[in-house]
């Protein structure tokens, strides 16, 4: 309890308080002293002064007439006084009275003396102005010694006793007012708990005043306190509970996460970053290094992070790592601010063989493994990015493809189309490259080849492997290709141009009889802007009504007279005149031409039905009807309409078509058939013989008339084969029910041939060609005349 | 009053060397501190009765003082005996009678008063 009463304000108080009292009074007391000091010896002086006052008037007598024992009574008078030592009376010439006052002491006793002697000049009586005599008197030095001593003790005394008095006074009101309350306050501090919600309280006798006042204060600053520690731990508390989430997260994802300096220093990482990158389990000591890890292209890492770090945006790159098993991963890089980056590392193998199998997909072909026109260009881009050397481009076609997928189906054609593309392959060199752009069209890029001699000895290899026949579920397949050539760079630098090039070159190919492949020339390109120019004039023809329709009689051969006839379209071109049928007919029916043309045949046709049939000549016609007419640019409730409405019946009109509309959709080109012959129509199978229709389609198919080709016709005198096939031909007609009628009919031998057959019907230019309406009608007045029939047939008529 | 205003003289014996003296002279001769006169000849002061005016006028005009000072100026003096006051003539007239008939005597009368017989060798005129 010492130490802290030493320490407490109590005890610091009362030593200021009396330290700052003591030393006050000691300089008051000093100054009181001396003033008192002062003060008694004035007095002691001004009482000698007085006593010489008492006795100036009888000094002065007694000296005016010099009387000595006047003055010796004076003198023992003023030796009476305590204060007074000695006392002479001197006149100008002697001394006339002198005393002291034994057991005194004088100014010559004691070293310092504390009041000085006096001395009194004593006037004449009668006289202000004359100096009789002179009175001196010496203090007695002990007793002025003593006065004053007693005096100032006595002050000093006083005023000592009154200085404890009022420093004792205010270390009690120290005490009571401050003292007292603080330690109150200060026992009441250490007892409360503040946590708890307890207040201070006010001392009672301090109620309002600055005690009171503090203790409000302390309450205040305890509960500002308290709650800023409650916060502070509820604070501490979620974060606490954020950063194990957090910490949980980091730990758990799937996502290896990491964070890294420049320098590759891994500063920090979670369990699936080691997992994810394979991570050495001996690495995962103190300083693991992202180099640790098996990347295949570690710098590419560091690149990146350093890239990262420079450029302070989010960087994301794909690397491989060098396991047994291919490993790619994706790591995403953001710049932490402090030189370090964050790295999200992810596995992305099976995104990347995905991605690989997908590119591999788009550039592949899928039904032969060929690279397909996507691989072909990257793979000319690549020869392009690398060297320039010569090379050939070959575009092969399979011939008639179209045909053999629609007649005897797609998976027959597939099987085709790998056959096909095997034998390709066993036709290159390895160093040569082979595609599959279309449904039977490849592409085959010889390396290094510049001439025209080193790409045909492949051309001739290929078309010699085509030749060979397709053994495909019991079914033999001939077929044959076509093949243009164009070479690289001279045809074209970039492979559009090239392509393009082929591609002419290839159709060229596929029109030139008996020439299966063809190298690109430039005139091709001319001829074929000549086809788009006509193709141009063609469609403005059947608006400028440039179109005209010929007929061909169709004969019957037993009765010699004109039946009908075939409606040939032909076009009156301004400039150059009559357009033969092969220049304009294939190209109105590769484009949607054919079906303008075709409504436009239609109702030429039906007028001059109509025409024929207000002349009362029983004539009917029949009109070429393209596979692409059939069935919506030509359908059936058009043709009625049509008919209808010239008057005419469904008899007058036949309807030509070839095999080849029966081919190309088989369900719908029945349908359409089926319903003109219930509505009347008869049908016509044109050109029959030439096509790959094998003879039960003359059952399936619902037709009236086989029109038998010219060339079997043309061919029948010397041909024993052509003539049993045509006799198989009508023989088998007439067996079926149907009509026949020949083709190309050049002379009347073939005439007599056909008879003999019981061929009923023919046409050709031993008839009459097609001819204009008005001739026709002319030809119809003069009417046929055959010879009778011949025994054999001579050599060489021929019509043209 | 006539008498008042009159002057007061000192006077001596005609036969005496000494024909003037100065008012300290007079003052030490008839106050006690001297009974010789400067030439060295003993002088005896005569006083009036108390009750004169002459008496009162003279001491008025040579010290300034009344009456009862001088008396107890004398009152100190007498107890040592050292000094004693001048000797007492009835009047003026016995005064100058006295001065007249001894060598040494001294006194003073109002200057009407005097006669050939007396020399004067002092004045006080009235203030």
């Amino acid at each position: 309890m010492i130490n802290p009463f030493r320490k407490g304000i109590l005890f610091g108080t009362i030593i200021s308080i009396v330290g700052t009292a003591f030393c006050v009074s000691a300089i008051f007391i000093l100054m009181v002293a001396f003033v008192t000091a002062a003060d008694t010896r004035k007095d002691f002086a001004r009482h000698m002064d007085e006593l010489l006052d008492t006795v100036e008037s009888t000094a002065s007598v007694a000296c005016f007439v010099e009387d000595k024992q006047l003055a010796a009574e004076l003198v023992s008078g003023l030796l009476k006084n305590r204060v007074v030592s000695r006392v002479v009376v001197q006149t100008a010439d002697k001394e006339l009275a002198r005393g002291e006052r034994a057991g005194s002491y004088r100014a010559d006793a004691t070293p310092e003396p504390m009041v000085q002697a006096v001395s009194r000049k004593i006037v004449s009586p009668f006289s202000k102005d004359k100096v009789i005599c002179e009175i001196s008197m010496e203090p007695d030095t002990r007793e002025a010694n003593r006065l004053v001593w007693e005096n100032v003790y006595f002050t000093v005394s006083l005023l000592a006793l009154q200085l404890l008095f009022v420093a004792v006074a205010v270390v009690l009101i120290v005490l009571y007012f401050v003292v007292r309350p603080i330690r109150a306050l200060s026992n009441n501090l250490h007892s409360i708990d503040a946590a708890a919600g307890e207040k201070l309280l006010s001392p009672k006798e301090h109620e309002g005043n600055e005690i009171a006042r503090l203790t409000d204060d302390i309450n205040n600053l305890v509960g500002t306190l308290v709650d800023a520690l409650q916060n502070e731990q509820q604070l501490r508390t979620q974060q606490e509970i954020n950063q194990q989430k957090y910490r949980s997260i980091f730990d758990n994802a799937g996502s290896g996460i990491f964070i890294a300096d420049v320098d590759g220093h891994i500063s920090s990482f979670n369990r699936s970053f080691l997992l994810l990158t394979h991570f050495p389990a001996d690495e995962h000591g103190q300083s693991p290094e992202l180099a640790h890890a098996p990347w295949r292209d570690h710098d590419l890492l560091i690149k990146t992070i350093e890239a990262c770090v420079m450029t302070g945006a989010n960087q994301s790159v794909d690397l491989e790592l060098d396991t047994e098993e291919p490993c790619w991963l994706n790591v995403i890089l953001a710049d932490s601010g402090d030189g370090q980056v964050q790295g999200v590392v992810s596995d992305v193998t099976q995104v990347k063989q995905s991605e690989t199998t997908a590119l591999q997909m788009v550039v592949t072909d899928s039904l032969t493994g060929l690279p397909n026109r996507l691989g072909l260009e990257r793979y000319v881009l690549t020869i392009q990015c690398g060297h320039r050397d010569p090379c050939a481009l070959m575009l092969v076609d399979i011939k008639e493809f179209t045909q053999i997928n629609e007649s005897m189906g797609m998976p027959v054609g597939d099987k085709v189309l790998k056959v096909a593309a095997a034998r390709l392959m066993g036709c290159i060199k390895k160093t040569d490259w082979l595609a599959r752009l279309g449904s039977d069209k490849f592409a085959v890029v010889l390396h290094g080849v510049s001439t025209p001699a080193a790409a045909e000895n492949v051309a001739i290899r290929i078309i010699g492997a085509f030749r060979q026949p397709i053994e495909i579920e019991e079914t033999s397949i001939t077929s044959g290709c076509d093949i243009g050539i164009a070479f690289y760079p001279a045809d074209g630098a970039d492979l559009p141009s090239l392509l393009r090039s082929a591609e002419f070159a290839l159709s060229y190919a596929k029109t030139t009889a008996g020439k299966d492949f063809q190298f690109f020339m430039p005139e091709m390109v001319v001829t074929a802007e000549q086809h788009r120019k006509l193709e141009t004039e063609l469609h403005q023809a059947i608006q400028r009504d440039e179109l005209r329709l010929f007929y061909q009689p169709i004969i019957d051969l037993q009765e010699g007279r004109i039946v009908g006839a075939e409606a040939l379209v032909r076009w009156q071109h301004p400039t150059r005149g009559l357009v033969p049928p092969d220049a304009f007919i294939p190209l109105a029916e590769k484009t949607d031409l054919i079906c303008g043309m075709g409504l436009w045949v239609l109702e030429t046709a039906c007028r001059q039905l109509a025409v024929w049939q207000a002349a009362g000549q029983q004539l009917y016609l029949s009109i070429n009807v393209s596979a692409r007419q059939i069935p919506d640019a030509l359908p059936p409730g058009l043709i009625l309409e049509a008919l209808k409405r010239h008057g005419l019946s469904a008899s007058a009109l036949a309807l030509e078509i070839t095999e080849g509309v029966l081919l190309s959709d088989i369900a719908e080109g029945v349908n359409w058939l089926k319903e003109l012959r219930d509505a009347g129509f008869r049908v016509y199978m044109d050109d029959f013989g030439t096509g790959y229709s094998s003879l039960s389609y003359l059952k399936r198919f619902p037709i009236d008339v086989v029109k038998v080709d010219k060339s079997f016709i043309h061919d029948m005198n010397e041909e024993t084969n052509d003539r049993l096939l045509v006799q198989a031909i009508v023989a088998m007609a007439d067996a079926l029910g149907l009509q026949v009628v020949a083709e190309g009919i050049e002379n009347e031998c073939q005439i007599s041939l056909l008879r003999q057959m019981g061929c009923r019907y023919g046409q050709g230019y031993y008839f009459s060609r097609p001819i204009p309406a008005d001739q026709f009608d002319l030809l119809h007045q003069k009417g046929i005349h055959l010879s009778p029939p011949k025994a054999r047939c001579d050599e060489g008529e021929d019509f043209g | 009053m006539a008498s008042a205003a009159d002057d007061i003289v000192v006077i001596v014996n005609q036969n005496i060397g000494v024909n003037k003296m100065s008012r300290d002279d007079v003052i030490d001769i008839f106050l006690g501190r001297s009974r010789r006169l400067p030439s060295g000849v003993t002088a005896l002061p005569l006083d009036l009765p108390s009750t004169s005016l002459e008496r009162e006028q003279f001491y008025s005009r040579l010290t300034g003082k009344s009456m009862g000072e001088i008396n107890a100026y004398w009152a100190r003096l007498i107890f040592s005996g050292r000094a004693s006051p001048p000797s007492l003539a009835m009047s003026q007239e016995e005064a100058m009678q006295m001065v007249a008939d001894n060598r040494n005597a001294m006194g003073y009368v109002a200057k009407s008063k005097v006669t050939p017989s007396v020399k004067i060798i002092f004045e006080l005129q009235p203030e």
